[in-house]
């Protein structure tokens, strides 16, 4: 019907445009393509990107049922299929472990992939065959849920910049062999992993993001390390048996990353760093550190407070700092050690490039008081200073308001903000 | 290509104009600035020198039209401005995209001519955009495609998506008849004593049979567990077991083949059918099976 006099307005476009616009539409829809016409047939099988999300999930309430047609459909997609596989990703789909997932590895590590994710959901773990050590193109992997067991031939993934492991089972001797077999490795993370003792070895190394219980992180080879987010879960007997040891964990940790640019410490991330602190003085300056970010730190425990310092004064560019207190002091405690703050914090100190500070969960505790004092009096432009109290008590906050009024500002901009929570 | 660059290969560039021929013959001159956005203007600029009169004017391709170049201009000439700040450069190609489809399509056609990639990737994207979530008829309409598939053709590769009326259709069909050659096999099942069991290789497993009415489940591969057994899939009990119900199912058809022939044979996927299996045993049920019908029932792989 008017098909004779009206032209075909787009299935003569390139096949690279066709894939282009292919890759950009869920892929049932591009796959449904293949019934528009005769030349469209088969123009979605040579496509390299496939995404499987909760958009090519069926609505059904039967889930053995969604899931099985869900396989189906992969499967058989995949056998459809014809060329090279650049990028694969099974993402939010509640993808449970199945053995067809071992063909797909297969027929994915003769297809050249090169970003390969595999999220599964919740279940059984599911163990990765060994073809897919095969996959000699990879640049970019992401597992959720998976056993990892290398074999004893692998050599890494040559190509590898990015590696992304959530909940993955694999030995410490396999995750440290992988790390430093992988030479191009850029970005880094791991996440709930337990009770390992890491050390990384990776010369390329510019993101790092770890989140566990660990018992000890070392960056051996790391020296263009720009970004480190770590979240450090330490159970009471880890931090025990650390006390004692002689090796400063700061060194050990902070030590080989002058091109340091962001660091995050969440959970007990200063208390790791503090043990082992020898109180020194620190060698490294980290010339281009401009965002520190700490939670969790303990203001009753003075070690910790070192370790922030120290951290403060090595980066004469730090420009933005957050700091959260910790939720387990009690107020009111009797301050111990103030003679602390005169040795540590000579009044020439000076913060020249600190411009926003943000303060969370403050108690209230002295130690908190002269940090607060140590800031403001060594930041000549500082513009803003945001405090949020954590105690409720209106006669607590209004105390420490009051201390805080009387400290003396560097900066003729600084404006402080005393946000009373809800 | 830095201006600097530019005036050193040569002096004759920096002229603020070059010409440009369309696919209807036509010239135009326009600001070279805004044309060397282009990869394929400035490479014919650069590596051939055209452009710089009216008598050497560069050759578009043959997708560019007067009105697609005018629009590709309007897009570089937003966009080589560097000082727009990304929402606002979003919100042009949001608005720039609001053309009718065929329009749409040309533009994308000339400016993968012209290798201005941004502007096809937006375009693809738009494009894209409209695909998504409609019918075949409705993608049909708008892009004027022909409606030149088979019946069959169309279900092929789509026979596991169930959103599709006519597939569901003919899934319920196929169970249907599933069911009924389940029922009937039962039915010869109960007066298994009667048969000789046979031993006989399939596709290199060789199972041993004892001949028991096995629970109703739909039919899977058996290419497919096999392939799985073979990667290594230790543990994959049910896999095995299917595949041996589906050999016990087929060694039935086949039992009814081989007591008239008296020969163990290979059963294919899609049966040999040779008119043999209408003949049945003396305990059987009466009914006929149908050929054809069974022949349309094994799953299409």
């Amino acid at each position: 019907m008017g098909d004779f006099l009206d032209p075909d307005l787009i299935s003569d476009l390139p096949q690279s445009i066709i894939e282009t616009i292919l890759i950009q539409l869920p892929i049932r829809d591009a796959v449904r393509t293949s019934i528009l016409s005769r030349k469209w047939r088969y123009k979605w099988s040579t496509i390299t990107q496939l995404v499987f999300d909760e958009k090519c999930y069926p609505t059904c309430n039967d889930r053995e049922l969604v899931h099985k047609s869900v396989v189906e459909f992969i499967t058989r997609l995949l056998f459809l299929h014809q060329g090279p596989i650049h990028k694969f990703h099974i993402v939010n789909a509640s993808l449970a472990s199945c053995p067809a997932i071992n063909q797909w590895i297969l027929f994915l590590s003769r297809n050249d992939i090169k970003d390969f994710n595999l999220e599964l959901g919740e279940g059984d773990f599911f163990r990765m065959p060994s073809c897919f050590f095969g996959c000699e193109k990879l640049t970019r992997l992401e597992l959720s849920r998976c056993e990892l067991y290398p074999p004893a031939s692998f050599k890494g993934f040559s190509c590898l910049k990015s590696l992304n492991l959530h909940q993955v089972l694999i030995s410490p001797e396999a995750i440290e062999s992988l790390i430093s077999s992988c030479p191009l490795l850029e970005s880094l993370s791991l996440s709930y992993f337990d009770c390992l003792a890491l050390t990384v070895c990776a010369p390329n190394l510019k993101y790092l993001c770890l989140e566990g219980e660990f018992t000890e992180i070392c960056l051996v080879d790391t020296p263009l390390l720009v970004e480190l987010s770590v979240a450090m879960y330490m159970t009471d007997d880890v931090a025990e048996h650390m006390e004692q040891s002689s090796t400063c964990n700061f060194v050990k940790f902070l030590g080989g990353v002058p091109n340091l640019e962001r660091l995050v410490g969440l959970i007990d991330f200063t208390k790791y760093l503090s043990i082992g602190n020898d109180l020194g003085h620190l060698a490294i300056t980290y010339n281009y550190l401009e965002t520190i970010e700490m939670y969790q730190v303990s203001f009753e425990d003075m070690k910790e407070i070192l370790v922030v310092l120290r951290l403060i004064t090595s980066s004469p560019n730090l420009k933005e700092l957050h700091i959260s207190g910790s939720s387990n002091i009690s107020a009111g405690t009797y301050a111990a050690g103030m003679e602390f703050w005169e040795k540590e914090c000579p009044s020439d100190s000076i913060l020249s490039q600190l411009k926003l500070v943000k303060l969370t969960e403050m108690s209230g505790v002295p130690h908190e008081i002269e940090f607060i004092k140590f800031l403001l009096g060594c930041s000549p432009v500082l513009e803003t200073m945001s405090i949020i109290p954590s105690m409720y008590d209106m006669e607590c906050q209004l105390k420490m308001l009051v201390e805080l009024m009387k400290f003396r500002r560097a900066s003729s901009k600084a404006e402080v903000y005393f946000i009373r929570g809800d | 290509m830095s201006e600097i660059d530019m005036s050193v290969i040569n002096p004759e560039m920096m002229k603020p104009y070059v010409w440009l021929q369309t696919s209807d013959d036509s010239i135009q001159q326009v600001e070279q600035e805004i044309a060397m956005f282009c990869p394929f203007i400035c490479q014919e600029i650069i590596q051939k020198s055209m452009g710089s009169s009216k008598n050497c004017a560069i050759c578009l391709p043959q997708q560019v039209s007067p009105a697609m170049l005018s629009l590709i201009l309007d897009y570089c000439r937003f966009h080589q401005v560097l000082g727009r700040s990304n929402k606002e450069r979003k919100s042009y190609d949001e608005k720039f995209v609001r053309i009718d489809t065929e329009r749409l399509c040309e533009l994308t056609s000339a400016a993968d001519s012209l290798q201005l990639k941004p502007l096809v990737d937006l375009t693809s994207r738009a494009l894209a955009r409209i695909i998504e979530g409609r019918s075949p008829e409705e993608i049909r309409d708008i892009f004027h495609l022909p409606d030149d598939l088979t019946e069959e053709e169309k279900l092929e590769p789509l026979r596991n998506i169930t959103d599709d009326p006519r597939i569901r259709l003919l899934n319920r069909l196929y169970a249907k008849k599933r069911k009924e050659l389940k029922e009937r096999e039962r039915i010869k099942a109960l007066s298994k004593d009667l048969f000789t069991p046979y031993n006989f290789k399939s596709s290199g497993l060789t199972l041993a049979q004892n001949v028991e009415v096995e629970e109703e489940h739909v039919d899977e591969r058996s290419v497919d567990d096999l392939l799985s057994f073979i990667n290594g899939n230790d543990g994959d009990q049910k896999g095995i077991k299917t595949s041996k119900n589906k050999k016990k199912n087929r060694r039935k058809k086949d039992q009814q083949k081989n007591s008239s022939l008296k020969e163990a044979s290979v059963p294919e996927k899609k049966e040999e059918v040779n008119g043999h299996n209408n003949r049945h045993h003396s305990s059987e049920a009466d009914r006929p099976q149908k050929l054809t019908g069974k022949w349309k029932i094994l799953p299409a792989d």
